[in-house]
């Protein structure tokens, strides 16, 4: 008896035991993350031969390596004889994985290199090697894979506005080139991991949740998303597979609102981009800046900061981000992006810290729902708002205005296709 | 000026500190900054160029001015309510002693209820590295780094005065 997913997520609410439930963590981590598309990691956090960093996915380790051939791959941080970790820190190089229980050793792309007293097997060497992602795929120095190999290609999964969406943001560096090598931040927020999703592209709280902020420093959100329908013209989009965006563009009053500084001080990056692209396109890029959205799911875009949502159990999760640098701009260009990151995201700043606590106070007002009281109609979250007034375009995407939930029920939509599939 | 009687000076320094801080007298702990204070958490150990990393926190005077007016807007709602908390601070050694700048480092433990959400208690283990400067005859904060124990494994929510 699996859980009736079709019963607990409808088109314009869904059931809250789904954000506690063990048994839908559990079906949640092998359909989402494992037989699914989920974002790993950056090729610049690993430059060189035998550069390697450790991420979760769902609830599986694993290690992201730049090989001798200079591909990326990415293995079970797991030694293929006992199950020993073979990676304990977050970040290294090697030319070889060793594990420490029987030394057995590892190249770079998980084949076996050395056993101990080898004599002691008569299974061929090929079979003994590392778990690895059995499809994996890059789109501008992005690290995607689908672990067991049962998804389509990458294409099929981000569709033509995810693969937008990275390009958006990479074309705003001069040389078409994002880094991501200054390290992840991780923001342990007890909550369940699909709070993050949907707080990430939440039009709606910004004004409430971040009141505190916008009272105590001029910041571009005010006219994005809290200011009157004056001034804000931003949309909430689902682009369909769970991709969703608040699309800041239409209410932004000038030109780099989105890096909160005036023209004059970034002269000579405002010229690189012309340069490259001519006045008409930079100019444009200059106005709409980088996309604020949600890669389903585990990728947040968030303008100048990347997080991923790290599924840890059903009410335990990490957010953990890092800040986009450009390549071709000053070191204090980049610097700027720092310190911006540092105010927006992460346990000590001023934006998402709240966030966190929203989402730890929905946890606890959440935590005692049953699955058995959606046929009481007790129990649910409500996710109606702005059905009445969706937009649906040319390409299928739907919109409506940045303080309606399309963002919430496109990921919901996904989710439920996921959890449904027929395997 | 004897060395005691200047660890006598810094200790009490350093507690009214702590004490301003867990009592969230912002103000009050603000006044003890000076114009060019630098607050500094960062993901790892107090090494490098804080300005090439990527921290928890890496605040100028000006942003610090910013993280109490938001603390004080009462809308805070990391910080609503303020959390309940008090700190151990020990092992305070002065490492150096120039013309103006005094260079501390103490062990500090601080225990926390996250009383906004879980109710949870939390346990923050570190090390803070004061810069001290005497200005119009008392002593001031001109910096205070604080390196975290658990640096590299992430954090809860960290907006108290730390």
């Amino acid at each position: 008896m699996g859980i009736n997913y079709g019963q607990l997520v409808r088109g314009d609410r869904i059931h809250a035991s789904l954000l506690h439930d063990p048994e839908a963590f559990a079906d949640e981590m092998e359909r989402i993350f494992v037989n699914g598309w989920v974002f790993v990691g950056h090729e610049s956090e690993i430059k060189e031969h035998g550069d390697w960093v450790t991420r979760q996915l769902g609830t599986e380790s694993v290690i992201m390596v730049r090989e001798s051939d200079d591909s990326v791959k990415v293995l079970a941080n797991r030694c293929s004889h006992r199950g020993t970790a073979l990676c304990w820190e977050q970040r290294g190089n090697n030319s070889f994985f060793q594990c420490t229980y029987h030394n057995w050793r590892f190249g770079l792309d998980g084949s076996v290199r050395a056993i101990p007293f080898p004599d002691g097997y008569d299974t061929p060497k090929e079979d003994l090697g590392l778990d690895a992602a059995k499809r994996l795929e890059t789109h501008r120095g992005f690290v995607f894979v689908n672990l067991d190999g049962s998804a389509g290609p990458l294409a099929d999964h981000l569709g033509a506005a995810g693969y937008e969406l990275i390009d958006r943001l990479c074309d705003l560096s001069p040389t078409g080139e994002i880094d991501l090598s200054k390290g992840w931040i991780a923001h342990r927020v007890q909550s369940n991991w699909k709070l993050w999703p949907e707080s990430d592209s939440d039009g709606y709280h910004v004004g409430f949740v971040h009141a505190s902020m916008s009272e105590t420093t001029d910041t571009y959100y005010d006219e994005v998303a809290v200011g009157g329908d004056a001034v804000r013209r931003s949309r909430a989009v689902d682009y369909g597979n769970g991709h969703i965006e608040l699309d800041w563009r239409p209410s932004y009053q000038r030109q780099l609102a989105w890096l909160g500084i005036t023209r004059d001080k970034v002269e000579s990056y405002c010229e690189a981009l012309t340069e490259r692209d001519g006045t008409e396109s930079a100019e444009q890029m200059l106005w709409d800046g980088p996309p604020h959205a949600f890669l389903f799911p585990n990728l947040f875009l968030g303008e100048l900061v990347i997080a991923i949502v790290e599924p840890v159990g059903p009410g335990e999760m990490i957010h953990r981000h890092t800040s986009v640098q450009f390549e071709g701009v000053s070191e204090d260009f980049n610097r700027r992006l720092l310190r911006q990151t540092e105010a927006a995201v992460g346990p000590a700043s001023f934006i998402t810290s709240d966030d966190a606590i929203t989402a730890e106070r929905i946890q606890a007002g959440i935590s005692g729902t049953q699955r058995s009281w959606a046929d009481q109609d007790r129990g649910w979250i409500d996710l109606s708002r702005g059905l009445h007034r969706e937009q649906i375009d040319e390409t299928g995407a739907r919109s409506s205005d940045a303080s309606d939930e399309t963002t919430n029920r496109g990921f919901w939509h996904r989710y439920l296709e996921i959890m449904t599939e027929q395997v | 000026m004897t060395s005691l009687q200047l660890k006598a000076e810094v200790e009490d320094f350093l507690y009214r500190e702590a004490r301003l801080a867990d009592e969230f007298q912002l103000d009050e702990w603000e006044a003890l900054l000076t114009d060019d204070f630098h607050y500094w958490v960062p993901a790892g150990r107090l090494e490098g160029d804080p300005s090439e990393q990527l921290a928890y926190l890496n605040d100028n005077r000006a942003r610090v001015a910013t993280r109490i007016r938001q603390l004080k807007t009462g809308k805070r709602l990391s910080q609503l309510p303020f959390s309940p908390m008090r700190r151990m601070i020990s092992n305070i050694e002065v490492v150096d002693q120039g013309d103006d700048t005094i260079s501390v480092k103490a062990n500090f433990v601080i225990y926390e209820i996250a009383a906004q959400s879980t109710g949870e208690l939390r346990i923050w283990p570190g090390q803070a590295q004061y810069r001290l400067r005497r200005v119009d005859g008392s002593l001031r904060m001109s910096s205070k780094w604080v390196e975290l124990v658990t640096a590299e494994l992430g954090q809860r929510n960290l907006t108290f005065l730390i």
